[in-house]
């Protein structure tokens, strides 16, 4: 039996992964390379706010008297419909509240210490998660560009009949383009696992809103909450009828005598303040994928029943392992390293795919500068917005427009890149770029700390 | 450390040992079918001891470390590389017509047409039919619903790759149609049953 691709298949296939690779290059770097730095979006909210009150642990009666403050606090406001509780974790020691409106960093005794400042680690999360587009246009396009590394992978392997033989031959210094490809093609079947991973679980991430839309018009009446329920609980019918502040220190005492194992980490109170409210408390399970467990309690603190997240149907705890197993986020620091470099490898495997098929057209004679600088731009030029979009987050502060920076400056340097001609190299003036903005960006907090002190 | 944190560290090891025996057996000049099955072996072993003391955590725990060893003999390979002198591949990928020939971009969007929206709609009715035979088969409904999640990304992909491997129209939409057909006709039963 001949197990070994012809050909055509191979040349066909190179085809498709070329294609592919073209059509969605520059998005699909753009969110692999945030996807890398999005690992340690923990860490970047304390880097943003290093001045926010921090604690290992809180008592169940400080997070009551917490939302107790914050709910004072929205007086006069829109009545809000969730209030989330962040209990301390080894990631993020700190305890904020969220509201519709607003968000607060608590201290030690449950008192309002000021309000979280982390625009910048929002903003990136929102440039990966829906490249800052309204949420299910956003979500449902890099959830496509999910599918397309997927549909990449494939063609990949299918196109590099040696690529396992071969998978440790590095001529890191090849010349001519030879070791741009073996690092493109040994850094890809390396990191095969791991891309099929990320690839799939954001895939069914970013297109959970085309998934729900089937499943409801086609068994649910329309009803996109109705699909989703089997798998993450159904919301309470909601009684707008005022009420007192729920009991949230009575469900987290409950989680300490009755479920001694489980680390809680999250309380939301669904509409605060009404008859119809209750309190989910979602806690880590150690050594799990699943992104938790939640808990369900009425306003006086007891105990309803559970999701069924970590022991329910395998569907359940399927879809509850897609998150973890997406962002890194299930084993502490290491995990979160071995991800940022898987990420950035993957990443670099993106933006030498495209080099790849520039240079043996450049080596055909066949070399289009506007192109090249423009994929140029793609490359150099998005980290270096991005460290641009950070400084500027660290020196105007909270408010300081991101969005606008981040997409205004990579569209005057993609424009650039085209614009520019031939004896002008762009690369370097990028790489410069790059690195001076880069150590600005690490300076700058060490200078702002040093102020302070 | 707990018995099912020993077992882990000690199916990461075996994933590591396996990584490393497979660049020994690849390294050779001549291919050793033994060296390379006790290397495949030790990998698989590492990942049942993954999964069977800490599931799916267990098994990404010992992926993570097959991977991370692969990246260290790499790292190696960088650092031990000479500066080459062999020629790059020149494979075509045959996308761009070389020097001036028609870039027919009809016939492109047409091809994007049916790898991205039309692919999609497909796979959306092959999820959603994945979904009722899983309800009708008497699985919870969580689970059928999960399987249409999952399987809406998975068949996309296969679709798309498997129309860009082909540039015959017709056979493009035979790949398209009968899926869809099928799925929607599954949809149609359990719309009337």
């Amino acid at each position: 039996m001949n197990l070994a691709i012809g050909k055509p298949t191979v040349r066909k296939a190179l085809s498709a992964h070329a294609a592919i690779g073209l059509l969605a290059g520059a998005f699909l770097y753009l969110v692999c390379l945030t996807g890398t730095l999005i690992v340690f979006y923990e860490e970047w909210q304390r880097v943003e706010q290093p001045s926010a009150p921090e604690m290992a642990a809180v008592a169940p009666d400080v997070v009551q008297k917490a939302a107790t403050n914050v709910l004072d606090a929205e007086k006069g406001k829109p009545r809000t419909t969730h209030l989330f509780v962040h209990l301390p974790v080894k990631a993020l020691p700190r305890l904020t509240v969220t509201t519709d409106s607003q968000a607060f960093h608590i201290d030690r005794n449950g008192a309002i210490a000021g309000p979280e400042e982390n625009s910048w680690s929002e903003f990136l999360l929102s440039l990966h998660y829906e490249l800052n587009l309204p949420a299910i246009v956003g979500m449902t396009l890099v959830g496509i560009l999910g599918v397309m590394i997927v549909a990449l992978s494939i063609s990949g392997v299918i196109a590099h009949p040696r690529i396992f033989r071969d998978a440790f031959r590095l001529r890191a210094r090849g010349i001519g383009g030879a070791g741009l490809a073996d690092w493109h093609n040994r850094l890809g079947v390396w990191t095969l696992p791991f891309a099929l991973a990320i690839a799939l679980t954001g895939a069914m991430i970013g297109l959970a809103n085309i998934a729900g839309f089937g499943l409801a018009t086609a068994f649910y009446k329309g009803d996109i909450e109705a699909a989703y329920a089997p798998i993450f609980g159904a919301e309470a019918e909601p009684d707008s009828t005022p009420a007192g502040i729920p009991d949230t220190a009575a469900a987290l005492r409950h989680m300490v005598s009755d479920f001694p194992g489980a680390e809680p980490y999250y309380v939301i109170i669904h509409d605060p303040l009404t008859a119809g409210q209750h309190v989910q408390v979602i806690a880590h399970h150690p050594r799990r994928l699943i992104f938790g467990e939640s808990y369900f309690f009425d306003a006086a603190g007891r105990f309803q029943g559970k999701a069924g997240l970590s022991d329910g149907e395998t569907g359940q705890q399927f879809a509850a392992s897609v998150y973890k197993l997406h962002f890194g986020n299930y084993a502490g620091l290491p995990v979160k390293i071995v991800y940022f470099l898987l990420g950035l490898a993957l990443t670099v495997v993106v933006a030498t795919g495209t080099s790849i098929w520039l240079g043996k057209r450049q080596r055909r004679g066949l070399d289009n500068f506007r192109l090249r600088n423009a994929w140029h731009g793609v490359v150099w030029g998005i980290p270096l917005v991005l460290a641009a979009t950070f400084l500027a987050r660290l020196i105007l502060g909270n408010g300081a427009p991101l969005i606008t920076i981040f997409w205004g400056l990579a569209a005057l340097i993609l424009g650039l890149s085209v614009a520019l001609p031939a004896y002008l190299r762009l690369r370097p003036m990028l790489i410069v770029a790059l690195t001076v903005t880069s150590l600005l960006s690490i300076a700058t907090p060490l200078i702002l700390h040093l102020l302070r002190v | 450390m707990n018995v099912f944190s020993a077992i882990v560290l000690s199916g990461s090891l075996a994933a590591v040992a396996g990584v490393t025996l497979l660049r020994v057996a690849w390294g050779r000049p001549l291919r050793s079918a033994p060296l390379l099955f006790a290397a495949w072996a030790l990998v698989a072993a590492g990942l049942v001891q993954g999964a069977w003391a800490n599931g799916a955590w267990g098994l990404s725990i010992v992926s993570l470390s097959a991977m991370g060893a692969a990246f260290a003999v790499l790292a190696l390979a960088i650092v031990t590389s000479k500066p080459g002198k062999d020629r790059p591949s020149e494979r075509r990928a045959n996308i761009l017509p070389d020097g001036g020939g028609p870039l027919f971009i009809g016939r492109r969007i047409f091809t994007f047409l049916l790898a991205v929206p039309l692919a999609m709609a497909a796979a959306l009715l092959i999820a959603l039919a994945g979904r009722a035979v899983a309800g009708w088969s008497g699985w919870h409904e969580a689970n059928a619903n999960v399987l249409a999640i999952f399987l809406l990304p998975v068949c996309w992909a296969i679709l798309a790759f498997a129309l860009l491997m082909t540039s015959r129209r017709r056979f493009q939409a035979i790949l398209l149609i009968v899926p869809a057909t099928i799925g929607a006709g599954i949809l149609w039963l359990g719309s009337v049953a």
